[in-house]
């Protein structure tokens, strides 16, 4: 077996082979922001929960303390160039997202507006990560909590 | 001991290298011995002449043709056989060249993602967190609200968690 230098030329290339590798690894795919309006709530037999929260449901629980979380609006939009804008809606409630772009490649700079019918309740900037969920606490609503999430799927 | 023919016997009979019986029987065998004999005088005079006037003339710089010749037979020699070159290309890509190399395109993607794929923190916190940057409530709609922020651990989860919202009947409930 030779066991000459591996020569400049060579090297270049397995570098460049090693780059492209890892270029293609990180290219992205154009990714969804799942929007929801989910109650929470207390009930003797839960209803299992929606399959967009499946991998939360440990924290939900937890953080709230329900055993049941039901999706009663939500919202699924693919971003492009993450200068969108989408609508969850309820009946009564309707969390206004506007995407205002990328920001470091790995997040989303995007403001939120939770509205109960046409009144404001709550306005949040945030910069959503692609690997951490957003959950916000809304207004008690009966014997249950109000909760919206965002994901990026 | 060969039959010698007509004309090398003429020729070694001129070149006066018969002798004996070969020359007896040459002799006999001449139609005129006379006219023969004249002509081997003639072809004798002929003989000298070329070799006074046409000799071996000797080169004077026989030793630069014998260098160039060897330089030719040499090359020629070395083309035909493989050259050492491509036979060091051929076998650049042996077994063992590719298992170091292919290492070595996975140390370099190991040390790629590593530097790539660790978590940055900014403000001790992880970058990959999602962030709040602002949150408010209508002071005029939810007077008694306030807001905390914080992080869950498990699924890197980020929570608004805000109080004092004006609480509601259940029927805002419906989907």
């Amino acid at each position: 077996m030779s066991t000459a230098p591996l020569p400049f030329g060579r090297l270049g290339v397995v570098l460049i082979v090693s780059l492209l590798t890892l270029g293609m690894a990180s290219t992205q795919a154009t990714e969804t922001v799942w929007s929801g309006l989910v109650m929470a709530n207390n009930v003797p037999a839960p209803t299992p929960i929606p399959a967009e929260l499946t991998h939360l449901e440990g924290t939900l629980k937890q953080l709230f303390g329900y055993n049941q979380f039901q999706v009663i609006g939500q919202s699924r939009k693919s971003l492009n160039n993450g200068e969108e804008n989408w609508l969850a809606t309820s009946k009564y409630f309707s969390l206004h997202v506007d995407s205002k772009g990328i920001q470091g490649g790995s997040s989303y700079l995007l403001n939120l507006q939770l509205f109960q019918e046409k009144k404001l309740l709550l306005e949040t900037e945030a910069r959503l990560s692609k690997r951490s969920p957003l959950v916000i606490r809304g207004p008690q609503i009966g014997d249950g909590q109000l909760v919206l999430l965002l994901v990026v799927e | 001991m060969f039959m010698k023919t007509f004309e090398e016997s003429w020729i070694a009979w001129v070149d006066g290298e018969l002798s004996g019986e070969e020359l007896a029987e040459f002799k006999a065998s001449l139609p005129d011995i006379s006219v023969a004999e004249m002509e081997k005088q003639e072809a004798f005079k002929l003989g000298n002449l070329l070799r006074e006037r046409i000799g071996v003339r000797a080169m004077a710089n026989g030793e630069f043709f014998q260098h160039q010749l060897l330089q030719e037979i040499e090359r020629e020699a070395a083309s035909a056989s493989p050259r050492p070159e491509t036979k060091a290309r051929e076998s650049w890509w042996s077994i063992g060249r590719l298992v170091w190399t292919g290492a070595a395109s996975l140390a370099l993607l190991s040390v790629f993602t590593f530097f790539v794929m660790r978590e940055k923190t900014v403000g001790g916190r992880s970058a990959y967190l999602t962030q709040i940057i602002d949150a408010r409530v209508d002071p005029a709609v939810s007077p008694n609200a306030n807001i905390s922020i914080f992080e869950s651990k498990e699924n890197k989860v980020t929570v608004v968690w805000v109080n004092g919202l004006q609480s509601l009947p259940s029927e805002y409930a419906a989907k």
